[in-house]
């Protein structure tokens, strides 16, 4: 398990990495955290004549915030984790971003390689659909703004960013006063990547919900689940809304099979873990949090 | 332990002397084994479960910059195989060659080596060697592999079924039960079918080896991390057609065996040659994707019971047909494990009528050969979830039922019909002080209460026996296992009186030189920090056919005591002449020879009689001078080490997942040399018991042949945040059969893993009638148990 032969930069500027991404094109792989990439090397999966090293480039990594999020695309997971601004404003991040691996993944592995790299069954992808979120791209040609659906949405281990395009930020917009978060996860062992997986965010007036976006993992992409969110738009926040909510989940989850369950468990998973989702999120309205 | 201490080190905690090497990263491993100017090898394995070689074009490989040599099958002319060290009668030949010969029987199969200077490279020339492949039907399900029309994967065979072995269930006079009449009399015949996963050790040290032929001596040294180093030698200068004399192994630390690294691979063969044709160091380390498609697999049975039970829960009989997946080859041990199943399988219960059929089936897959539990695990998984059905379909308690069945405390030795004879111990007494660790009554009424609450608890109970202290070299004769049992120990007392003990066994994980030292230290009644412990130098340490396997510490620890023996006697002698006094005045006792009654007087310590011993000046008629002895102890029987488990689980219906609430061990390994070592063999193996009951296994495609669970991503092993928290409970029952009392321990965690879990969860889901007979139990499975049940 070595990596077949390739040559190696490590730009120090954004500029630099445009450039010579510029230059190599579709010859070119970035490199942030390598959590997904090395091991693609390795297996010799992955054989990019060129690695851009974009680990030197510290103008990438940064966590603003005023309400809404900014962050930098090589923002280390773990500094994500255990961000103030971010489990403050979205600790639907802080949640989710616990169950990605391992410690010792998540303090190498980034945010934008997370997404970059747009594995089906991993949580950020499905976790910035349902934050309405958008993207920076940006080529020696210029710049782009993307919505997180543009970006990795019906995409399975690829993403829209042209070959000559860096990741470079990630914006997720403020959660209303009267929202709540659900994050329900169900993976074999604590870390591993998820069966299925459901991160909610639902806005109430008073016990009617009056909003809800739903973002599922663990099937052949990550992806939206329209029909349950508009079944739930007016309704009263309870089990009967759940598992209705549940129904159309499973029913339209673009699901898959592998060696750890089939099409129809990822399907049946789905259902149920968006209806624990929902009630997780309708008992956590208003700032407060599980 | 800091104040010095002479005598009773058996039953002390001492702290494992390997930890301080080992956590301080000052271990040696064979990846830190470098010598100067070695070469790299990579080996080229098949990507098809079954297909004809019809030619291998390595001129593009061997033209890379950096690479020195490439081996296929027709560069092995003259160099042999590594035999099936156990050859039951009727077994039909099919073991591993060193390089697929013409055809790749499995994914992951050796088919080329490549030698260069460094991995990087040798990998590079991999990708370039071209290989013609004439891809053949393939059969990966061991039902499937006895069709009329299955693929024939060793055309030699004429079919698939390698060995059909029939244990008829004698008695100790020899004579069959009735089992006809047991069926007869029977008021219900429960059936089972069960399928056992295939998993294995996945050491997290993956095997490894460097090669260092040195030309002008004619010698080959071999860093290996095998568990039986001699035995190894001896095969592989038969293989490679040199002395054994040139060959000198030397093990470093290990991390991890569990058994797989007791079996001699192909690779041995290929890294040992390679550097004795290019006259350079050659150093090979298996990778994990290797180590999961190419070190050797377990367990994998498909296992079919009827049990005849009488309507009072008395079990009357018990036949069965077990199927072994062995995958392509026969490996070192044969169908050994499989064997084993078929011996053990009647377990604790007076089961007199007995009959057992077990094939040994090919299919395209990984060999299945040695692994931590070796068939007992899948033996107990039968007869215990058999049990188990046997008491719900009578409406008898699965606790009653077992204790109603045991084998009492003084019907040892007990003859069983699986053939082993059963030493000593208290089957009742294990099971009760196991349902009073969860205190079982309180639990069922709880379970009935949380039922009301929507919350499916389940308590599931598994009892076990382990043959341990294989065994008898005499017995192993008569069963075609063609090794010895024994192990042998040399003791040397230094002129400081200080001992060096040199043993056959390999420490790798299991604390073996803490424990022999203890050994060593009690019965030389001086301070452990006098002893030294060698081992891992084919050339220093004694011969053992047998090696070190997690359940061998009682046997080698007799060797020890023997030797000791020895040379306290002739301390004892030498001492008396320099006492002046009868030997049959002098005793030895704490670390000193003394005239009895005058201790105090007349003494001398073991390092003055030492000291005279190697001066040599007064030496009585018929002794040597020096101080030293060796011994070899081969055991006069098995011993039967056994105890009871109980788990208790939650069941999320919805998903299928498990969640743990309690898991009580209580286990009996006779005389507890080291409790702290002991506890931590249970843990270990109980990990390993556990991960193959609910996450680890072996997932072949059946379109493809290809193995799915390929990396440590998908080939589940357990942390300790997926297991539970484990309560153990001692019973201490000294074995009759060995000097010292010990049985063996380091397995027997393992043994019921698998059947607790499979009956607790069966047990949560007991109004859905859901029968759990399949491991590992995933949430995906187990949920489509439930679905299908309406659940
Ligand atoms: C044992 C293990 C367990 C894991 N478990 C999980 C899990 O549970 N959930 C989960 O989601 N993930 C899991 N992962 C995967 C890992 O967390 C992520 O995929 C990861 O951290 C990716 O980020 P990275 O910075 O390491 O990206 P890299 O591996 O460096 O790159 C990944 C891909 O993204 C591209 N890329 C990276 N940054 C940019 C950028 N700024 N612009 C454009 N392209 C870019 C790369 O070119 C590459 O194609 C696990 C990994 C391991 C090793």
């Amino acid at each position: 398990m070595k990596p077949a032969v390739f040559s190696y930069s490590a730009p120090e500027s954004i500029e630099e990495a445009l450039g010579l991404l510029a230059e190599h094109g579709s010859e070119a792989k970035v490199l942030a955290g390598g959590q997904s990439l090395v091991p693609l090397l390795n297996f010799r999966l992955a054989r990019p004549a060129h690695i851009v090293d974009i680990n030197g480039i510290g103008e990438l990594s940064y966590i603003s915030s005023n309400g809404s999020l900014r962050l930098g695309a090589l923002t280390r997971l773990t500094a994500v984790e255990e961000s103030g601004d971010v489990s403050s404003g979205h600790p639907i991040i802080t949640r989710a971003v616990s169950h990605i691996g391992h410690r010792a993944i998540r303090n190498r592995g980034t945010i934008g390689g997370s997404l970059a790299h747009n594995d089906p069954a991993a949580e950020t992808p499905a976790l910035l659909l349902a934050l309405d979120s958008e993207v920076t791209a940006r080529s020696a040609g210029g710049e782009r703004t993307l919505s997180a659906q543009e970006l990795v949405g019906d995409r399975f281990f690829e993403t829209s960013l042209g070959d000559d395009e860096l990741l470079t930020e990630i914006r997720i917009p403020a959660l209303a006063a009267s929202s709540g978060w659900g994050f329900q996860e169900l993976s074999r062992r604590h870390g591993d990547f998820a069966l299925a997986g459901v991160a909610a965010v639902v806005t109430m007036d008073g016990g009617a919900i009056s909003s809800a976006a739903l973002g599922a993992f663990g099937g052949a992409y990550a992806a939206r689940l329209p029909e349950a969110e508009a079944a739930l738009v007016g309704a009263e926040a309870g089990e009967a809304a759940f598992a209705a909510a549940g129904e159309r989940a499973a029913a339209e989850f673009p699901t898959t099979s592998d060696v750890h369950g089939s099409e129809e468990y990822r399907r049946h998973l789905i259902g149920v873990l968006t209806g624990r989702a929902l009630a997780e999120a309708t008992s956590n309205t208003g700032g407060e949090n599980g | 332990m800091t104040a010095t201490q002479s005598t009773g080190w058996i039953g002390v905690s001492a702290p494992r002397r390997e930890d301080a090497l080992l956590i301080r990263g000052r271990g040696r491993f064979i990846a830190d084994v470098s010598p100067a100017g070695a070469l790299h090898l990579a080996v080229l394995r098949s990507p098809f479960a079954h297909a004809r070689i019809n030619g291998v074009d390595t001129s593009a490989a061997e033209s890379l910059p950096g690479v020195h040599g490439v081996i296929t099958a027709d560069d092995l002319e003259g160099i042999g195989a590594f035999p099936t060290v156990w050859r039951l009668p009727g077994q039909k030949e099919c073991h591993t060659p060193a390089l697929a010969p013409g055809k790749a029987r499995y994914v992951g199969e050796p088919v080329a080596a490549v030698i260069a200077d460094s991995r990087y490279i040798a990998e590079d020339a991999l990708d370039l060697i071209e290989v013609d492949y004439e891809v053949l039907d393939h059969v990966v399900d061991v039902e499937a592999a006895l069709a009329e029309d299955a693929p024939v994967i060793n055309e030699h065979m004429g079919d698939n079924v390698i060995i059909e072995y029939t244990f008829p269930g004698i008695n100790a006079l020899g004579v069959a039960g009735d089992l006809d009449g047991a069926f007869a009399e029977a008021d219900e015949v429960i059936t089972g079918r069960f399928r056992i996963g295939r998993y294995s050790g996945v050491p997290l040290e993956t095997r490894g080896l460097v090669a260092d032929w040195d030309d002008l001596r004619q010698t080959l040294t071999l860093h290996s991390e095998s568990q039986v180093a001699h035995l190894l030698r001896t095969e592989l200068a038969a293989a490679l057609g040199i002395p054994e004399t040139s060959i000198r192994i030397l093990t470093p630390n290990i991390g991890g065996a569990f058994g797989n690294k007791w079996d001699r691979y192909p690779e041995d063969i290929l890294v040992s040659l390679a550097s004795m044709r290019l006259g350079r160091p050659v150093k090979w380390i298996e990778d994990r994707r290797e180590s999961l498609q190419a070190t050797v697999h377990g367990r994998q049975q498909l296992q079919e019971w009827q049990l005849a039970v009488r309507s009072d829960g008395a079990l009357l009989g018990l036949k069965g047909r077990v199927l072994s997946d062995q995958g392509a080859h026969l490996h070192s041990v044969g169908i050994g494990p499989a064997w084993v199943t078929g011996a053990a399988a009647v377990n604790q219960y007076k089961i007199a009528n007995y009959h057992c059929d077990v094939l040994g089936v090919a299919t395209n897959k990984t060999p299945n050969s040695t692994f931590r539990g070796f068939g007992g695990p899948e033996a107990m998984f039968g007869i215990e979830r058999m049990v188990d059905k046997a008491a719900r379909k009578l409406g008898i308690d699965p606790a009653e039922i077992r204790r109603m069945n045991m084998i009492g405390a003084d019907e040892f030795p007990y003859f069983s019909p699986g053939g082993a004879v059963y030493d000593s111990g208290n089957y009742p007494t294990a099971l009760a002080k196991a349902l009073e660790a969860v205190e079982y009554d309180r639990l069922r009424e709880e379970q009935a209460a949380l039922r009301e609450q929507g919350v499916r608890r389940g308590i599931g109970i598994g009892s076990y026996i382990h043959v341990s202290g294989f065994g008898p070299s005499a017995i192993l004769g008569m069963l075609d296992y063609y090794t010895g049992g024994y192990e042998g120990s040399t003791v040397k007392i230094d002129p400081h009186g200080r001992a060096t003990l040199y043993t056959g066994m390999i420490p790798m994980g299991q604390g073996t030189e803490t424990t022999l030292a203890q050994v060593a230290a009690d019965h030389l009644e001086i301070d452990i920090a006098n002893v030294r412990v060698v081992w891992g130098d084919t050339d220093q340490t004694p011969y053992t056919g047998f090696g070190s396997a997690g359940s061998r510490s009682n046997v080698a620890a007799v060797a020890v005591i023997k030797a000791i023996e020895e040379i306290k006697a002739k301390a004892v002698r030498i001492g008396a002449g320099l006492l002046e006094a009868d030997p049959e005045d002098v005793a030895y006792g704490d670390g000193r020879i003394s005239v009895k009654g005058a201790e105090e007087m007349r003494s001398l310590t073991l390092a003055e009689v030492a000291q005279q011993a190697y001066w040599g000046h007064k030496i009585p008629e018929g002794d040597q001078p020096g101080l030293e002895a060796t011994y070899v102890y081969d055991p006069a029987n098995f011993t039967t080490a056994y105890g009871t488990h109980v788990a208790v689980v939650d069941v999320d219906v919805q998903t299928g997942k498990i969640d743990w609430v309690k898991y009580v061990v209580v286990d009996d390994a006779g005389t507890i040399i080291n409790p702290l070592l002991v506890e931590g063999q249970i843990h270990g193996a109980l990990a390993q018991g556990l991960g193959g009951a609910i996450l680890e296994e072996f997932v072949y495609d059946e379109e493809t042949g290809q193995l799915l669970s390929s990396s440590l991503m998908d080939y589940l092993l357990p942390s300790f945040t997926d297991l539970p928290d484990f309560e153990i409970h001692h019973l201490e029952t000294p074995s009759p059969h060995t000097e010292g009392g010990f049985k063996g321990m380091g397995e027997a965690g393992c043994f019921p893993a698998g059947a607790v879990v499979a009956n607790a969860v069966t047990d949560a889901l007991s109004d859905l009638g859901i029968e759990v007979d399949e491991t590992p139990v995933t949430p995906a499975r187990l949920w489509g148990l439930i679905n299908a049940a309406g659940g």
